[in-house]
């Protein structure tokens, strides 16, 4: 499974051209449409090959914000995202964002400059080994020595990228490597491979679900990625089997589809972590098993069978034994299976019912007393209006967790989010990506006061390009998740999590060019959203909401997922 | 009772390659307890052959994981696993 492979366009004349020419010409080459970056000593000659270039470079405020741009940007396109900074701080504050990258298999390339070959080793002046510092989060790096070797190491990268399980690729480039003239060849073909699901093993996985009383679907983020929503969509309405889904594969079955139980794990629905508990058969696709959908692994499941699609072999057994493994490609795998049950209806009308009742009695409530906000409502009700083009880019906190609880989301595409790493001060940079991915769509950042102030500094950017991303920031003045747990599993030891001297994000983002305001009180909650919605640029919603507030049911860390806590 | 494995694997001269296989067998839970490299002699070019004697730091590392893990990895390729079991503690 892949990321669409690139259309290649004609090759040029070979022709004699710089190291950071050749660069330009390969991007241009791949396909790619926008770049986001920072410049710096080590990487001139590529800024000085940019202009003129096809390519629109997107000039962010921090390199850590171009790298969860870049990301954001793959996510919601499905293209390879690309990200430049120079040498030294410039690669290293790239960190974050590759890691981020690597978590959730985005596909995404990392181009840095780095300081002349005859100085690398002599602790030169902003040298890094970035290829060394990055080496476990990458899914490959490429150090490239030879500007003759640029096409071949571009269609290299964007290939390991974009192909199987998708992931970040570092392409380190020195400055005489930029700076060198070449004649370079073009045409440098990567065959695609694709490995064909294996028949008896789907043959095998239908005898297991046939056999099972209580079969449950685990979707994660693997089907998206595989471009496989479609044919699990099928699989679940053919089958009718119950599905859970995990944080990165919400929208993967729409919010409100029959069936659908909702995130499992953590701050999952008591709904899908009973599905989950009771199961005889989980039939896992595209998951890995991430402890904040299991819980304690010895408790989870107990009584389920395991019946696992993913692209990536090593996946399979990991954390679990599995029965049956399906590897390869996810999307055909998944179509030669339905296609396999549709030959005779299952008879799991008792666990369907079971689950569905379930489900309708858990159902979250939106009456909280008082005039407050309510934030698990005021998302629930800025989904629903934004409708089918809204796409969700979240930070990291309790907002995130509302979020994914309480927004509808019609496809997989519209909920962007740290999941893997958790990345603070992902959810404004990914926006501002997703926004230059598609300019249709209604995308919405939605952060907490903490990580909002991470990246702040893209507010800028958003400016700059008049990039017209919707931001509702929900300030609750502390670090709320944190605050949170220290309530809970830290006798109510409030260490380091006041945040009540926050600045006056409406003036703020006003100072940086972008229209604000706020939201204070429950009843304002409706017309706010909609003037957000009209906005025709950037506008961000201050929403003032209670610093009490938790995220509730909760799934105590290290305790199965049977042990579910409700607020009071 | 401890298990070690040896397992074989080829790789690239590539820049990081040989940080890139030590740093996932130690990144992964393994113990790296024995080492050998020589140039392939059946490769032209620039290919290596590498022996690692490994050892996970707890029960639940599985070799077969490992395994796979490297077969990820770009320009290295696992040729052949061994498995010891040593009464050593």
């Amino acid at each position: 499974m892949s990321a669409a492979a690139p259309a290649l366009k004609t090759p040029p004349a070979p022709a004699v051209m710089t190291g950071a020419r050749l660069l330009v010409s390969s991007l241009e080459r791949m396909g790619v449409e926008v770049v986001f970056g920072y410049p710096g000593g080590a990487i001139m000659p590529i800024y000085d090959a940019l202009t003129g270039s096809s390519l629109k470079h997107i000039l962010v405020r921090h390199e850590q914000a171009a790298a969860f741009a870049a990301d954001a940007y793959a996510r919601l396109s499905g293209r390879v995202g690309v990200c430049m900074a120079t040498s030294g701080p410039g690669a290293t504050n790239l960190i974050t964002g590759i890691a981020n990258a690597m978590m959730d298999s985005a596909p995404m390339v990392c181009i840095t400059g780095n300081v002349p070959q005859g100085v690398m080793g002599t602790d030169a002046f902003q040298e890094i080994d970035i290829l060394g510092v990055t080496l476990p989060i990458v899914k490959h790096s490429i150090l490239v020595r030879d500007a003759a070797e640029i096409p071949a190491a571009i269609e290299q990268a964007f290939h390991i990228a974009a192909s199987g399980r998708p992931g970040p690729v570092l392409v380190d480039l020195p400055k005489d490597v930029q700076f060198a003239e070449t004649v370079a060849p073009f045409g440098f073909n990567i065959p695609n491979e694709t490995i064909e699901a294996d028949a008896d093993a789907i043959a095998e996985a239908e005898r297991f679900i046939r056999a099972a009383e209580r079969p449950l679907i685990y979707i994660g983020g693997g089907v998206k990625i595989g471009r496989a929503t479609e044919a699990l969509r099928a699989f679940a309405e053919t089958t009718g089997i119950p599905a859970v889904a995990t944080l990165n594969a919400l929208g993967t079955v729409p919010t409100d589809a029959p069936g659908f139980l909702g995130m499992l794990g953590m701050h999952g629905t008591r709904a899908a972590n009973e599905a989950v508990q009771a199961s005889d058969l989980l039939i896992v696709m595209g998951a890995r098993f991430d402890d904040r959908a299991t819980g304690k692994l010895a408790e989870f499941a107990p009584h389920a069978r395991v019946v696992h699609f993913d692209a990536d072999a090593s996946e399979i057994g990991k954390l679990r034994e599995t029965h049956v493994a399906v590897g390869g490609e996810i999307r055909p795998a998944i179509e030669a299976l339905t296609t396999r049950m549709a030959a005779a209806p299952l008879t799991i009308d008792p666990w369907v019912i079971r689950c569905a009742s379930a489900a309708a009695r858990h159902a979250a409530r939106y009456d909280a007393p008082g005039e407050g906000v309510y934030a698990p409502a005021l998302l629930k009700q800025l989904s629903e209006m934004a409708g089918d083009r809204f796409v969700a880019a979240c930070d990291v906190g309790q907002h995130q967790m509302w979020a994914a609880q309480h927004c509808r989301f019609a496809r997989p595409e519209a909920h962007i989010t740290s999941g893997g790493l958790g990345a603070m001060g992902f959810g404004l940079p990914a926006g501002l990506g997703a926004q230059m991915a598609d300019p249709d769509a209604i995308v919405v950042t939605i952060a907490g006061d903490g990580g909002f102030m991470m990246n702040v500094q893209e507010l800028a950017t958003l400016r700059r390009y008049g990039v017209p991303l919707k931001i509702v920031l929900l300030d609750n003045s502390s670090l709320g998740l944190v605050r949170q747990w220290q309530e809970l599993f830290f006798a109510e030891n409030y260490s380091e999590i006041d945040l009540s001297d926050n600045p006056d994000f409406v003036k703020v983002a006003e100072a940086f060019g972008v229209e604000a305001f706020r939201i204070d009180r429950r009843d304002q909650v409706e017309a706010g959203l909609a003037r957000l919605l009209a906005a025709k640029g950037a506008c961000l919603a201050h929403v003032v909401i209670d610093p009490k507030e938790n995220v509730w049911p909760l799934v105590p860390p290290g305790k199965s997922n049977a042990e579910m806590m409700e607020g009071a | 009772m401890s298990m070690s494995d040896t397992i074989h694997i080829q790789i690239d001269r590539a820049d990081g390659s040989l940080q890139r296989l030590i740093g996932l067998v130690e990144r992964r839970g393994f113990h790296i307890d024995g080492m050998s490299m020589a140039p392939d002699s059946e490769v032209e070019g620039a290919m290596r052959r590498i022996a690692l004697t490994v050892r996970g730091r707890d029960a639940a590392r599985s070799i077969d994981t490992l395994g796979r893990q490297i077969d990820r990895l770009i320009g290295v390729a696992r040729i052949q696993a061994q498995t010891f079991q040593s009464e050593a503690a």
